[in-house]
Protein backbone atom coordinates (compact mmCIF):
# COMPACT_ATOMS: atom_id res chain seq x y z
CA UNK A 1 0.00 0.00 0.00
CA UNK A 2 2.69 2.43 1.06
CA UNK A 3 4.82 1.37 -1.93
CA UNK A 4 1.85 1.99 -4.21
CA UNK A 5 1.28 5.36 -2.53
CA UNK A 6 4.98 6.27 -2.93
CA UNK A 7 4.92 5.22 -6.58
CA UNK A 8 1.84 7.28 -7.15
CA UNK A 9 3.47 10.29 -5.47
CA UNK A 10 6.61 9.91 -7.54
CA UNK A 11 4.55 9.56 -10.67
CA UNK A 12 2.53 12.62 -9.69
CA UNK A 13 5.68 14.51 -8.92
CA UNK A 14 7.26 13.62 -12.28
CA UNK A 15 4.05 14.62 -14.01
CA UNK A 16 3.96 17.91 -12.12
CA UNK A 17 7.62 18.58 -12.92
CA UNK A 18 6.88 17.98 -16.62
CA UNK A 19 3.97 20.42 -16.47
CA UNK A 20 6.16 22.90 -14.65
CA UNK A 21 8.80 22.67 -17.39
CA UNK A 22 6.15 23.30 -20.03
CA UNK A 23 4.64 26.19 -18.05
CA UNK A 24 8.06 27.76 -17.54
CA UNK A 25 9.19 27.83 -21.14
CA UNK A 26 10.91 31.02 -22.23
CA UNK A 27 8.53 33.83 -22.99
CA UNK A 28 9.14 35.92 -26.06
CA UNK A 29 10.81 39.21 -25.27
CA UNK A 30 8.58 42.26 -25.83
CA UNK A 31 8.48 43.50 -29.41
CA UNK A 32 11.24 45.97 -30.11
CA UNK A 33 13.12 45.24 -26.90
CA UNK A 34 16.24 44.25 -28.84
CA UNK A 35 16.11 47.48 -30.85
CA UNK A 36 15.66 49.52 -27.67
CA UNK A 37 18.61 47.77 -26.01
CA UNK A 38 20.81 48.26 -29.07
CA UNK A 39 19.78 51.93 -29.33
CA UNK A 40 20.61 52.51 -25.65
CA UNK A 41 23.93 50.71 -26.07
CA UNK A 42 24.71 52.88 -29.10
CA UNK A 43 23.80 56.03 -27.14
CA UNK A 44 26.01 54.91 -24.27
CA UNK A 45 28.90 54.20 -26.62
CA UNK A 46 28.48 57.56 -28.33
CA UNK A 47 28.37 59.33 -24.96
CA UNK A 48 31.44 57.36 -23.90
CA UNK A 49 33.13 58.22 -27.20
CA UNK A 50 32.16 61.88 -26.65
CA UNK A 51 33.60 61.79 -23.15
CA UNK A 52 36.76 60.12 -24.47
CA UNK A 53 37.02 62.73 -27.24
CA UNK A 54 36.55 65.54 -24.71
CA UNK A 55 39.18 64.00 -22.42
CA UNK A 56 41.55 63.73 -25.36
CA UNK A 57 40.97 67.39 -26.22
CA UNK A 58 41.51 68.45 -22.62
CA UNK A 59 44.68 66.34 -22.45
CA UNK A 60 45.93 67.78 -25.75
CA UNK A 61 45.17 71.33 -24.55
CA UNK A 62 46.94 70.66 -21.27
CA UNK A 63 49.92 69.25 -23.15
CA UNK A 64 50.07 72.25 -25.47
CA UNK A 65 49.76 74.64 -22.52
CA UNK A 66 52.53 72.77 -20.74
CA UNK A 67 54.76 72.87 -23.85
CA UNK A 68 54.19 76.59 -24.47
CA UNK A 69 54.40 77.43 -20.77
CA UNK A 70 57.59 75.43 -20.50
CA UNK A 71 59.02 77.19 -23.52
CA UNK A 72 58.11 80.59 -22.09
CA UNK A 73 59.68 79.73 -18.75
CA UNK A 74 62.75 78.39 -20.56
CA UNK A 75 63.02 81.61 -22.56
CA UNK A 76 62.68 83.67 -19.40
CA UNK A 77 65.34 81.64 -17.60
CA UNK A 78 67.58 81.83 -20.67
CA UNK A 79 67.13 85.63 -20.86
CA UNK A 80 67.87 86.03 -17.18
CA UNK A 81 70.96 83.88 -17.52
CA UNK A 82 72.11 85.95 -20.50
CA UNK A 83 71.49 89.15 -18.57
CA UNK A 84 73.37 87.76 -15.60
CA UNK A 85 76.27 86.85 -17.88
CA UNK A 86 76.25 90.30 -19.40
CA UNK A 87 76.14 91.87 -15.95
CA UNK A 88 79.00 89.70 -14.85
CA UNK A 89 81.01 90.65 -17.95
CA UNK A 90 80.29 94.33 -17.31
CA UNK A 91 81.32 93.91 -13.69
CA UNK A 92 84.51 92.22 -14.76
CA UNK A 93 85.18 94.99 -17.27
CA UNK A 94 84.64 97.61 -14.57
CA UNK A 95 86.91 95.69 -12.21
CA UNK A 96 89.58 95.48 -14.94
CA UNK A 97 89.19 99.21 -15.61
CA UNK A 98 89.43 99.90 -11.89
CA UNK A 99 92.52 97.71 -11.64
CA UNK A 100 94.09 99.55 -14.61
CA UNK A 101 93.17 102.91 -13.07
CA UNK A 102 94.54 101.76 -9.74
CA UNK A 103 97.83 100.72 -11.33
CA UNK A 104 98.05 103.95 -13.34
CA UNK A 105 97.38 106.01 -10.24
CA UNK A 106 100.00 103.97 -8.39
CA UNK A 107 102.53 104.74 -11.12
CA UNK A 108 101.60 108.44 -11.13
CA UNK A 109 101.90 108.48 -7.41
CA UNK A 110 105.26 106.72 -7.62
CA UNK A 111 106.58 109.24 -10.14
CA UNK A 112 105.27 112.11 -8.13
CA UNK A 113 106.94 110.73 -5.06
CA UNK A 114 110.18 110.23 -6.99
CA UNK A 115 109.98 113.79 -8.44
CA UNK A 116 109.39 115.40 -5.09
CA UNK A 117 112.28 113.43 -3.59
CA UNK A 118 114.75 114.60 -6.30
CA UNK A 119 113.59 118.19 -5.87
CA UNK A 120 114.09 117.97 -2.17
CA UNK A 121 117.67 116.58 -2.61
CA UNK A 122 118.61 119.39 -4.94
CA UNK A 123 117.41 121.99 -2.52
CA UNK A 124 119.34 120.37 0.35
CA UNK A 125 122.50 120.19 -1.76
CA UNK A 126 122.26 123.89 -2.64
CA UNK B 1 43.12 32.20 -16.15
CA UNK B 2 43.88 33.33 -19.69
CA UNK B 3 41.17 34.64 -21.94
CA UNK B 4 40.70 32.56 -25.08
CA UNK B 5 41.46 34.78 -28.03
CA UNK B 6 39.10 33.01 -30.42
CA UNK B 7 35.85 34.04 -28.67
CA UNK B 8 34.91 37.57 -29.60
CA UNK B 9 31.30 38.18 -28.60
CA UNK B 10 29.03 40.22 -30.81
CA UNK B 11 26.67 42.21 -28.60
CA UNK B 12 23.75 42.17 -31.04
CA UNK B 13 24.01 38.41 -31.44
CA UNK B 14 24.10 37.91 -27.66
CA UNK B 15 21.01 40.11 -27.22
CA UNK B 16 19.18 38.17 -29.93
CA UNK B 17 20.15 34.87 -28.35
CA UNK B 18 19.45 35.65 -24.70
CA UNK B 19 16.80 38.37 -24.58
CA UNK B 20 13.88 35.98 -24.05
CA UNK B 21 15.77 34.08 -21.33
CA UNK B 22 16.67 37.28 -19.48
CA UNK B 23 13.17 38.69 -19.85
CA UNK B 24 11.46 35.45 -18.77
CA UNK B 25 13.74 35.13 -15.76
CA UNK B 26 13.10 38.73 -14.71
CA UNK B 27 9.35 38.40 -15.23
CA UNK B 28 9.06 35.18 -13.26
CA UNK B 29 11.22 36.57 -10.49
CA UNK B 30 9.34 39.89 -10.18
CA UNK B 31 5.90 38.96 -11.51
CA UNK B 32 5.78 42.38 -13.14
CA UNK B 33 6.05 42.62 -16.92
CA UNK B 34 7.00 46.30 -17.04
CA UNK B 35 9.62 45.93 -14.35
CA UNK B 36 10.91 42.77 -16.05
CA UNK B 37 11.42 44.57 -19.35
CA UNK B 38 13.21 47.41 -17.60
CA UNK B 39 15.42 44.93 -15.73
CA UNK B 40 16.12 42.89 -18.87
CA UNK B 41 17.22 46.01 -20.73
CA UNK B 42 19.46 47.07 -17.83
CA UNK B 43 21.01 43.60 -17.58
CA UNK B 44 21.70 43.47 -21.33
CA UNK B 45 23.25 46.93 -21.21
CA UNK B 46 25.39 45.81 -18.31
CA UNK B 47 26.48 42.90 -20.50
CA UNK B 48 27.51 45.43 -23.13
CA UNK B 49 29.64 47.23 -20.54
CA UNK B 50 31.22 43.93 -19.44
CA UNK B 51 31.54 42.37 -22.89
CA UNK B 52 35.33 42.32 -22.69
CA UNK B 53 35.20 40.17 -19.55
CA UNK B 54 33.19 37.36 -21.17
CA UNK B 55 35.36 34.30 -21.71
CA UNK B 56 32.96 32.06 -23.63
CA UNK B 57 29.34 31.70 -24.74
CA UNK B 58 28.63 29.60 -21.63
CA UNK B 59 30.23 32.22 -19.41
CA UNK B 60 28.03 34.93 -20.95
CA UNK B 61 24.90 32.79 -20.38
CA UNK B 62 25.89 32.04 -16.78
CA UNK B 63 26.69 35.72 -16.17
CA UNK B 64 23.34 36.82 -17.60
CA UNK B 65 21.38 34.36 -15.43
CA UNK B 66 23.25 35.36 -12.29
CA UNK B 67 22.96 39.09 -12.85
CA UNK B 68 19.28 38.85 -13.83
CA UNK B 69 18.37 36.87 -10.71
CA UNK B 70 20.25 39.26 -8.44
CA UNK B 71 18.93 42.42 -10.11
CA UNK B 72 15.39 41.03 -9.95
CA UNK B 73 15.75 40.20 -6.26
CA UNK B 74 17.09 43.71 -5.59
CA UNK B 75 14.23 45.28 -7.55
CA UNK B 76 11.68 43.21 -5.65
CA UNK B 77 13.17 44.22 -2.31
CA UNK B 78 13.14 47.88 -3.31
CA UNK B 79 9.53 47.53 -4.42
CA UNK B 80 8.55 45.84 -1.15
CA UNK B 81 10.41 48.45 0.91
CA UNK B 82 8.64 51.20 -1.00
CA UNK B 83 5.30 49.49 -0.47
CA UNK B 84 6.07 49.05 3.25
CA UNK B 85 7.01 52.71 3.60
CA UNK B 86 3.74 53.65 1.95
CA UNK B 87 1.91 51.36 4.36
CA UNK B 88 0.85 48.81 1.74
CA UNK B 89 0.15 45.41 3.14
CA UNK B 90 2.44 42.61 1.87
CA UNK B 91 -0.51 40.39 1.07
CA UNK B 92 -2.07 43.12 -1.02
CA UNK B 93 1.29 43.43 -2.76
CA UNK B 94 1.39 39.69 -3.47
CA UNK B 95 -2.20 39.80 -4.67
CA UNK B 96 -1.28 42.63 -7.03
CA UNK B 97 1.62 40.59 -8.29
CA UNK B 98 -0.72 37.71 -9.06
CA UNK B 99 -2.88 40.05 -11.05
CA UNK B 100 0.16 41.46 -12.84
CA UNK B 101 1.15 38.07 -14.20
CA UNK B 102 -0.42 38.27 -17.62
CA UNK B 103 -1.74 35.18 -19.35
CA UNK B 104 0.06 34.09 -22.49
CA UNK B 105 -1.38 34.72 -25.86
CA UNK B 106 -1.15 31.06 -26.86
CA UNK B 107 -4.67 29.68 -27.12
CA UNK B 108 -3.80 26.07 -26.46
CA UNK B 109 -2.01 26.77 -23.19
CA UNK B 110 -3.42 24.80 -20.28
CA UNK B 111 -5.13 26.71 -17.45
CA UNK B 112 -2.93 24.77 -15.04
CA UNK B 113 0.21 26.03 -16.75
CA UNK B 114 -1.04 29.59 -16.50
CA UNK B 115 -2.00 29.10 -12.88
CA UNK B 116 1.39 27.56 -12.07
CA UNK B 117 3.06 30.74 -13.26
CA UNK B 118 0.72 32.84 -11.14
CA UNK B 119 1.32 30.67 -8.07
CA UNK B 120 5.05 30.85 -8.63
CA UNK B 121 4.91 34.62 -8.20
CA UNK B 122 3.55 34.11 -4.67
CA UNK B 123 6.35 31.84 -3.48
CA UNK B 124 9.20 33.10 -1.27
CA UNK B 125 11.95 34.73 -3.31
CA UNK B 126 14.64 32.08 -2.73
CA UNK B 127 12.29 29.18 -3.59
CA UNK B 128 11.03 31.00 -6.65
CA UNK B 129 14.58 31.66 -7.88
CA UNK B 130 15.57 28.01 -7.38
CA UNK B 131 12.43 26.71 -9.13
CA UNK B 132 12.72 29.08 -12.08
CA UNK B 133 16.37 28.20 -12.60
CA UNK B 134 15.58 24.49 -12.26
CA UNK B 135 12.52 24.28 -14.52
CA UNK B 136 12.91 27.25 -16.85
CA UNK B 137 16.66 27.08 -17.33
CA UNK B 138 16.99 23.33 -16.72
CA UNK B 139 19.94 23.80 -14.35
CA UNK B 140 21.07 21.15 -11.89
CA UNK B 141 20.95 21.95 -8.15
CA UNK B 142 24.75 22.32 -8.26
CA UNK B 143 24.56 24.86 -11.09
CA UNK B 144 21.76 26.71 -9.28
CA UNK B 145 23.92 26.81 -6.13
CA UNK B 146 26.75 28.43 -8.11
CA UNK B 147 24.37 30.92 -9.74
CA UNK B 148 22.70 31.90 -6.46
CA UNK B 149 25.98 31.69 -4.51
CA UNK B 150 24.28 29.39 -2.00
CA UNK B 151 25.14 25.93 -0.57
CA UNK B 152 23.87 22.98 -2.64
CA UNK B 153 21.99 21.57 0.37
CA UNK B 154 20.11 24.85 0.78
CA UNK B 155 19.20 24.88 -2.90
CA UNK B 156 17.97 21.29 -2.76
CA UNK B 157 15.84 22.09 0.26
CA UNK B 158 14.43 25.20 -1.41
CA UNK B 159 13.60 23.19 -4.52
CA UNK B 160 11.88 20.50 -2.49
CA UNK B 161 9.88 22.95 -0.39
CA UNK B 162 9.00 25.16 -3.32
CA UNK B 163 7.92 22.24 -5.44
CA UNK B 164 5.80 20.81 -2.62
CA UNK B 165 4.12 24.14 -1.97
CA UNK B 166 3.52 24.78 -5.62
CA UNK B 167 2.13 21.32 -6.24
CA UNK B 168 -0.20 21.61 -3.27
CA UNK B 169 -1.53 24.96 -4.48
CA UNK B 170 -1.72 23.77 -8.08
CA UNK B 171 -3.68 20.63 -7.21
CA UNK B 172 -6.12 22.79 -5.28
CA UNK B 173 -6.47 24.96 -8.38
CA UNK B 174 -6.94 21.93 -10.58
CA UNK B 175 -9.76 20.71 -8.35
CA UNK B 176 -11.37 24.14 -8.56
CA UNK B 177 -10.89 24.12 -12.32
CA UNK B 178 -12.43 20.63 -12.67
CA UNK B 179 -15.33 21.67 -10.44
CA UNK B 180 -15.77 24.78 -12.49
CA UNK B 181 -15.94 22.99 -15.85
Amino acid sequence: MSVEHRDLSEQELADFERKLRIALQHRDAPLGMKQRVLARARERRQAQHGRWWMLQRIAASALLAAVFGGFAVYRQVEERSLERKKGQQAREQILTALRITDKTLDRVNERLTQGSRSNLGFQTFR
Amino acid sequence: MRKPLNWQPEFEQLVEEHQSMVFSLAWRMTGDRGLAEELAQDVLLELDRNLGKMKSADHARFWLRQVTVHRSADALRRKQAKAASLGTDLWVELEERHVLVEPRDIDDESPLGRRIEELLAGLPESQRAALVLRYQEDLTPEEIAVTLKAPVATVKSQLQRGLKLLRMQASQTLKEYVRGT
